[in-house]
């Protein structure tokens, strides 16, 4: 497990880091009998993106999606171990989902517009957590619509569907959706997989953007994206941590040999 | 090709193909493959024909029979003794209140009833598999023995026939309808929606009510007005509860007329102008429903 001293002596230049958003230790996950994950232990150092890799089924998605307890909406899915966040365990029963989820926000691998107008996917899920009234809202819309680089694309039809946008702009108004919200966290769940070359350009800049601010862990199968706005990558394999480093290293010098195969696509 | 060609398009096709091989023509087989098709093409075109002739002749002959009929008195005057110059008023307001009383009696329960087996009753549920059987039985359960029920249950207790039996018979007709539409509509919506409510922080019931059920509404209001259709149309139900009413009335507890029963007591009978009077009842009815199933159309497209 690198330390943060280790990460700021990285090849990376980038800032140091010295807060963790999100501390897991002896993860382990089940899908009914299926043991899925097996004694994680990660770190997630606050302002960064870690970006998490690995072949289909290793685990990666599982470990994302219990960080803001979503695994909960099925019965027989269940996690034990230790996920630090803000001082407490999440994975403890005593902690509130709702109050949790607006803290972690997660951005989905296809868009999940919902059937109402742009304005209101944001404003739902203000209005879930906060009491705002008709201008402060227009200016949390505005905000968050800005950050996602969507307002000029959109500021004339605020009150058209949300379904009517492109698969691009629906992804950035799901993450400004998150954003509204003003989590902590932010979790993405290989978001630019179902988008072309230029929207995913547009969400990986956006991440560069974004972490200026939030926690950023995304899952991608994608290792040039991994590559490109990681600060630090996790690699998974069969439903275990191989390796967790800066993305410099990883991507030139994994200590592992099975990291080494999956980046050179020897497997995977 | 002997020389080079400066332009393919001097060339003619034989030219730069070469000459035919034979292979070209079809054997027996697929003569006989291509004969088949020709058939089935045929015979699928009639069957579909024969289909359609039914309901044109069935809409033409109401047409020019029931058309004569229809004037302002028959919707104005209320039903008479042959040759009084009566007309269907009491029958239409009484078809429109107990199909409204029905509807909505009917679409509440059946919507929750849906949600309930979409939402909450997955596969796995006992109970849900119970209610789920039983609905589609009681879909495809002969209504007039959902008469002879009500009947049972709110006719004979009270010593008199009423609107509201009729009402809560056409109910019981509509509800499996509205309950498995909504249900089938409810399921159409992707995980990925409920999710991501949920990872917004929303309660269980809010994703259910603002983005399951919204997104699902065009779906769900058809089914409640195609079960409004099927209302509107049936006679059996009514036979044994509202009985039907010569007068005019809105009182719930009293028999009461309506349409189908109408078309039903005039068919029959040996009096010109009644016969004439059950033609248009049959014409607004048909219309009626007509409508609901165009008005579904035509909003199910955009």
């Amino acid at each position: 497990m690198p330390s943060a001293s280790m990460l700021s002596a990285s090849l990376s230049g980038r800032e140091p880091v010295q807060d963790v958003a999100l501390s897991v230790r002896d993860l382990n996950f089940h899908y009914g009998t299926h043991h899925a994950l097996h004694g994680i232990s990660l770190d997630f150092p606050a302002r960064c993106v870690t970006a998490m890799i690995g072949p289909s089924g290793c685990g990666k998605s599982t470990l994302l999606r219990v960080f803001n307890k979503i695994y909960a909406l099925y019965p027989g899915q269940r996690a034990t171990g230790e996920v630090m966040f803000d001082g407490r365990n999440i994975l403890d029963d005593s902690i509130n989902l709702d109050m949790l989820r607006s803290r972690i926000g997660m951005v989905f691998q296809k868009p999940t517009p919902f059937p109402m107008s742009i304005y209101d996917n944001i404003a739902f899920g203000v209005r879930l957590h906060e009491k705002l009234n008709r201008t402060e809202m227009d200016e949390r819309v505005q905000d968050v619509l800005t950050r996602v680089a969507l307002w000029n694309e959109v500021r004339d039809r605020l009150n058209a569907p949300a379904t009517g946008l492109s698969g691009g702009q629906q992804q950035r108004l799901c993450i400004a959706r998150s954003i509204a919200t003003r989590p902590e966290v932010l979790l993405l769940d290989e978001p630019t997989s179902a988008l072309d070359p230029i929207s995913t350009a547009r969400i990986e800049e956006l991440l560069d953007e974004l972490k200026e601010e939030f926690t950023i862990a995304i899952v991608t199968h994608n290792m040039q994206q991994a590559a490109r706005c990681a600060d630090r990558v996790a690699f998974f394999y069969l439903g275990r941590l191989v390796e967790v480093d800066t993305a410099d290293r990883i991507f030139t010098n994994p200590r592992e040999k099975q990291t080494q195969d999956y980046i050179t696509g020897r497997f995977g | 090709m002997t020389e080079p060609v400066i332009s393919p398009a001097s060339s003619s096709e034989a030219d730069r193909a070469g000459s035919e091989s034979g292979r070209w023509r079809p054997g027996r087989k697929a003569l006989r493959r291509q004969m088949l098709d020709y058939v089935a093409t045929g015979v699928s075109i009639v069957a579909g024909s024969v289909l359609l002739l039914v309901l044109v002749s069935i809409l033409w002959t109401l047409l020019s029979r029931g058309l004569v009929g229809l004037s302002w008195a028959t919707l104005t005057h209320r039903m008479g003794p042959p040759g009084s110059g009566g007309g269907l008023a009491n029958a239409i307001v009484g078809s429109l209140l107990q199909t409204g009383l029905a509807l909505l009696m009917a679409a509440p329960v059946g919507l929750m009833c849906g949600i309930y087996l979409s939402e909450y009753g997955r596969k796995g549920n006992h109970f849900a598999s119970a209610v789920r059987f039983v609905a589609d039985m009681l879909m495809s359960a002969p209504s007039i023995l959902i008469g002879l029920f009500i009947y049972q249950l709110l006719v004979v207790p009270f010593g008199h026939f009423s609107g509201f039996s009729g009402a809560v018979a056409l109910a019981v007709l509509a509800l499996p309808l509205i309950v498995r539409t909504t249900e089938d509509m409810l399921r159409l919506v992707p995980t990925s929606m409920r999710e991501a409510g949920a990872a917004l922080g929303a309660a269980r019931w809010r994703v259910i009510l603002s983005l399951c059920l919204r997104s699902a509404r065009k779906g769900v209001t058809t089914g409640i007005l195609l079960a409004l259709a099927r209302m509107g149309g049936e006679t059996a139900p009514l036979l044994f509860t509202s009985l039907g009413n010569q007068t005019m009335s809105t009182d719930m507890t009293r028999p009461m007329a309506s349409l189908p029963i109408a078309i039903y007591q005039y068919a029959g009978a040996s009096y010109e102008d009644w016969v004439q009077l059950a033609w248009t009842g049959a014409l607004l009815v048909t219309f009626g429903v007509l409508l609901i199933n165009i008005t579904v159309r035509l909003s199910s497209r955009h």
